[in-house]
């Protein structure tokens, strides 16, 4: 951790949404007029159910098409190089340092814990047909890396599947965490985690924003949100209508009318 | 050398079970680890077949064998490698069914051409004037080189899908075979990995029906039907689509049993052995394959154990 905190942080990626429109179905689900994501090295993304929070990530990623819109990022932060997001393929993301992990559970059913982490690291060029003998290689320069993630979140059985749930989301973060992102979004990265290990991922999260990763976080778990970030922006029918500090935000009336409730503290 | 135990029908029995095994290898690749149905396997198999025959028969070669069978059987593999090519590029994005219809399609197209196109075929009628690239003492013994040849090729397919299952490229096709877009959204280019194997997959299969045009000597339609396609489809599913040995154990007790045991060695009436044997084989393969879909779906071995195989290879 302290080699990572020690290190001076590059300029941190940015990510700008540009007018950006999606409808399923004729009902519009997400239409951002203008949003900078990046600003600061913990973002969250509240709402509520519906607000279009997930369809925003998915449309950064262009895993769900723009209906119109334009979205692009800044590796080097605002004024270096653009990389228009909404013109490239889903697999070229990570490839550019933009990573997600998932909402919903995702695994591969046939691979083993090992299998997929060992996947994530994996670049395109030990992965071609011919290259049948690549496997040691593979395991001997990432080896380390993986059994320190695997020592610090405590798999059960790291070479065989993922048993529960938890175990899915926590070997997706962690898959998401051996690629190296330089712009990082978590989709309820915590849900259904248990509180000791929301804080590990928490940790992590902290330690990798600190290294110079941009970090966005969508999360219902309210606590994790107001704990880790430096910035909040609140999504409601679709727009992003607020930004604003974790205090600024938890205080606002639209907030409170529209998703906390009279009630919260 | 004494080839006495060696007929003329237990060569060419040989020849298809190891022919099918060969096949229902690289079907493996396609169908049991990234889970694209291919039902087009007679298609590339005959496209490389026709293409080799076309090309050594019909072109006015300046010179003789070997180059004149390694160019023309190089021109069979590099046409059903492209046939791959273009086949994968338009079904890899559709579901399941639209695979199923468009690899079938494509077979059914072949078939057509090479009867149709009788200039360059002759059609129905078939294409003599093959020969083996070599020449020792009489035809059997050609034919059991050819064999050993052919079983040769088998075994260094069967290498490589061993070593494929245990490299990152196996886990790459076994990975966007169980979770296409998961595997895109950690940078891997799905589209493109599915055309490579379909690609190789489909040129493995034309160099298989070179081997058999060469075998047989003259090409005939009759081999373009879905009978080909059906046995290593068969073979592979009872084995267990999943395995490196399925296709192995699949075949053998289908291809294995049926054309050489049950055809050699159980006195069937001899009125059979015009049209009946043949379509009691489809019958019988239809049955088995729907008994194993219903019973034992993942085949006789089950599926694949990645984490034996992590264990085997990484320890603890």
């Amino acid at each position: 951790m302290s080699d990572l905190q020690n290190s001076a942080p590059a300029a941190r990626p940015e990510i700008r949404v540009e007018g950006a429109v999606k409808s399923f179905s004729g009902r519009v689900v997400v239409d951002v007029d203008e949003l900078v994501l990046g600003d600061q090295p913990i973002e969250g993304l509240i709402g509520p159910n519906g607000a279009g929070k997930t369809t925003l990530m998915r449309m950064i990623m262009h895993s769900t098409p723009l209906d119109r819109g334009r979205i692009s990022m800044h590796p080097d932060g605002p004024g270096g190089e653009e990389i228009v997001l909404s013109d490239l393929p889903t697999f070229a993301m990570a490839g550019r340092g933009l990573v997600k992990s998932n909402q919903v559970i995702m695994d591969f059913d046939r691979l083993t814990i090992w299998d997929s982490l060992l996947f994530a690291v994996a670049g395109a060029r030990c992965e071609r047909p011919y290259r049948v003998f690549a496997e040691h290689d593979l395991f001997d320069a990432h080896e380390d890396e993986i059994r320190g993630y695997l020592a610090y979140f405590g798999f059960t059985d790291p070479m065989g599947f993922a048993q529960s749930a938890g175990e899915k989301k926590l070997l997706d973060i962690v898959r998401c965490l051996l690629l190296k992102p330089r712009f990082l979004m978590l989709d309820e990265p915590t849900a259904g985690l248990p509180d000791e290990l929301t804080e590990k991922v928490m940790d992590k999260i902290r330690e990798l924003a600190a290294a110079g990763t941009a970090v966005v976080i969508v999360e219902h778990d309210l606590n994790v949100i107001w704990s880790l970030c430096d910035q909040v922006h609140f999504m409601a029918e679709g727009s992003v209508i607020l930004r604003g500090t974790s205090e600024e935000i938890r205080a606002h009336k639209t907030v409170v009318e529209k998703y906390l409730g009279e009630g919260h503290v | 050398m004494n080839l006495n135990w060696l007929d003329a029908f237990l060569i060419t029995g040989l020849f298809s079970v190891f022919m099918v095994i060969g096949l229902a290898l690289l079907l493996h690749l396609q169908m049991g680890l990234a889970r694209i149905a291919n039902f087009g396997v007679v298609g590339f198999w005959g496209l490389g077949m026709y293409v080799y025959g076309v090309l050594y028969v019909q072109v006015d070669w300046p010179f003789d064998d070997p180059w004149r069978f390694l160019l023309s059987a190089l021109a069979g593999v590099v046409a059903a490698g492209i046939s791959g090519l273009l086949v994968g590029w338009l079904i890899a994005d559709l579901d399941e069914d639209g695979v199923l219809l468009g690899t079938f399609g494509f077979a059914t197209i072949v078939w057509i051409l090479a009867t149709t196109e009788t200039a360059l075929t002759k059609g129905a009628l078939g294409l003599g004037g093959l020969q083996f690239p070599y020449r020792l003492g009489n035809a059997k013994q050609n034919e059991a080189l050819w064999l050993l040849i052919l079983i040769v090729v088998v075994a260094l397919i069967m290498l490589y899908v061993w070593r494929v299952h245990r490299s990152p490229y196996g886990r790459l096709l076994v990975a966007v075979g169980g979770n296409e877009p998961l595997a895109q959204s950690l940078g891997k280019p799905a589209f493109r990995t599915k055309l490579g194997v379909f690609t190789v997959g489909a040129a493995g299969m034309g160099l298989l029906g070179v081997m058999y045009g060469v075998l047989e000597r003259f090409l005939e339609t009759s081999n373009l039907g879905v009978d080909l396609t059906l046995a290593a489809v068969v073979g592979l599913v009872v084995g267990g689509t999943a395995r490196l040995w399925g296709p192995v154990v699949g075949v053998a007790l289908t291809v294995g049993l049926f054309d050489i045991v049950i055809q050699s060695y159980i006195p069937l009436p001899k009125s059979w052995y015009g049209q009946a044997i043949p379509v009691l084989r489809e019958m019988v393969f239809g049955a088995v394959l729907i008994g194993i879909l219903l019973f034992r779906p993942l085949g006789i071995l089950g599926d694949m154990r990645r984490d034996k195989l992590m264990r085997s290879m990484h320890g603890e």
